[in-house]
């Protein structure tokens, strides 16, 4: 009943956001021009680079923190609704205190604020994307067992699961209007468990205040 | 019997083995610790593959291929395109729609006033450090 509640009120929360906050979709359903085949070719060109790019970081990071990456993705896997909902909450906190900052540029306070916010957005973004990348490539990849890891040539290590991942949602993303929305929950999904697990570290947010015991 | 002859025992058990007709806790003590251990054969093979297990094996072939096939199809599609990759990726990188969701919803809350604005700014982040003081639940699950 609950539990319910709480994945009606989420639903109605990601309806609510998406029809504030989706900017509208201009894609082609008729039938096809030269010029919208090339503006095709031009997006997906773009994508793919980018998607480059992305095996590029998330190779990096899982190298350089592997253990990290791999907690954020074992948390995304077991508490999935908890950090749809975080993430979903973070992302509106980000855009409602981007504007706040905003009015506050010619303060000349707002412009640092607003970069570091936004630096802060990014460096989430991308953590959390490349946790979403290992646990979708193990969900799809990972060995079930030992004998199966065994048999395994390549196929194992966290490494292999991040590029699964990337390759996985990197194709989905190329699907017209489909691509942009999953990879749009990726990325709620992926800044939730970043900002849940604290960039993997398993640490607090915030102290506890506790009375000094004689 | 008294704690002095309990402590004697215990000091020498093998010098004092007639303190345990005697004394009822230091037989209860005796009984459990003689208790011989049961050596089971522990079956890896049938326990849960754990998260970390072969985690840190760097499948190189695997990622220098997936990488590779991505950017030769990333350059073929940029040839067909008539752009370099380098374009592609400055374009993919400006049109990021962080900054059009910002003024959207900008846009669409500027009527309600700044008193709306400041309720929902409020609520907002006190929803979010609410749901941040939860522990995670991870590997504990």
């Amino acid at each position: 009943m609950r539990k319910g509640f709480l994945v009606s009120a989420i639903l109605a929360a990601t309806a609510v956001t998406a029809s504030v906050a989706a900017p509208s979709l201009e894609m082609p359903l008729g039938p096809g021009t030269f010029t919208t085949a090339l503006s095709l070719i031009t997006r997906t060109a773009v994508i793919v680079s980018l998607l480059f790019v992305w095996i590029v970081a998330a190779v990096a990071l899982t190298l350089a923190s592997g253990r990290e990456v791999r907690s954020s993705s074992i948390e995304v896997r077991t508490a999935p609704l908890y950090c749809f909902a975080l993430g979903l909450i973070a992302v509106t906190s980000f855009v409602l205190t981007a504007i706040l900052f905003s009015y506050l540029i010619p303060y000349l306070v707002g412009l640092p604020l607003l970069v570091a916010l936004g630096l802060f957005a990014l460096i989430t973004k991308i953590y959390g994307m490349i946790a979403i990348f290992h646990a979708i490539g193990t969900l799809v990849a990972g060995a079930r067992s030992r004998q199966e890891m065994s048999r395994r040539r390549w196929l194992r290590g966290d490494l292999a699961m991040v590029l699964i991942g990337v390759l996985l949602l990197g194709a989905i993303r190329l699907i017209p209007i489909v691509g942009t929305i999953v990879w749009g929950l990726a990325s709620v999904f992926g800044i939730g468990t970043a900002l849940a697990t604290k960039f993997g570290r398993r640490e607090p947010w915030f102290l506890t205040w506790r009375a000094a015991e004689a | 019997m008294t704690d002095d002859a309990c402590q004697r025992y215990a000091q020498d058990p093998e010098a004092h083995a007639g303190h345990l007709a005697v004394c009822e806790r230091c037989r209860e003590i005796d009984d459990v610790l003689s208790t011989p251990v049961v050596h089971r054969p522990i079956a890896i093979e049938a326990l849960p593959l754990a998260p970390w297990e072969e985690a840190g094996y760097r499948a190189w072939p695997l990622v220098a291929g997936g990488a590779v096939v991505v950017l030769a199809v990333a350059f073929a599609l940029c040839a067909a395109a008539g752009i370099s990759i380098v374009q592609a990726l400055a374009t993919g990188v400006r049109s990021d729609g962080a900054r059009a969701v910002i003024d959207v919803v900008d846009q669409k809350l500027r009527p309600f006033g700044p008193f709306v604005f400041a309720a929902l700014f409020l609520i907002v982040n006190t929803i979010l450090v609410l749901l941040l003081r939860r522990a995670p639940r991870g590997i504990d699950a």
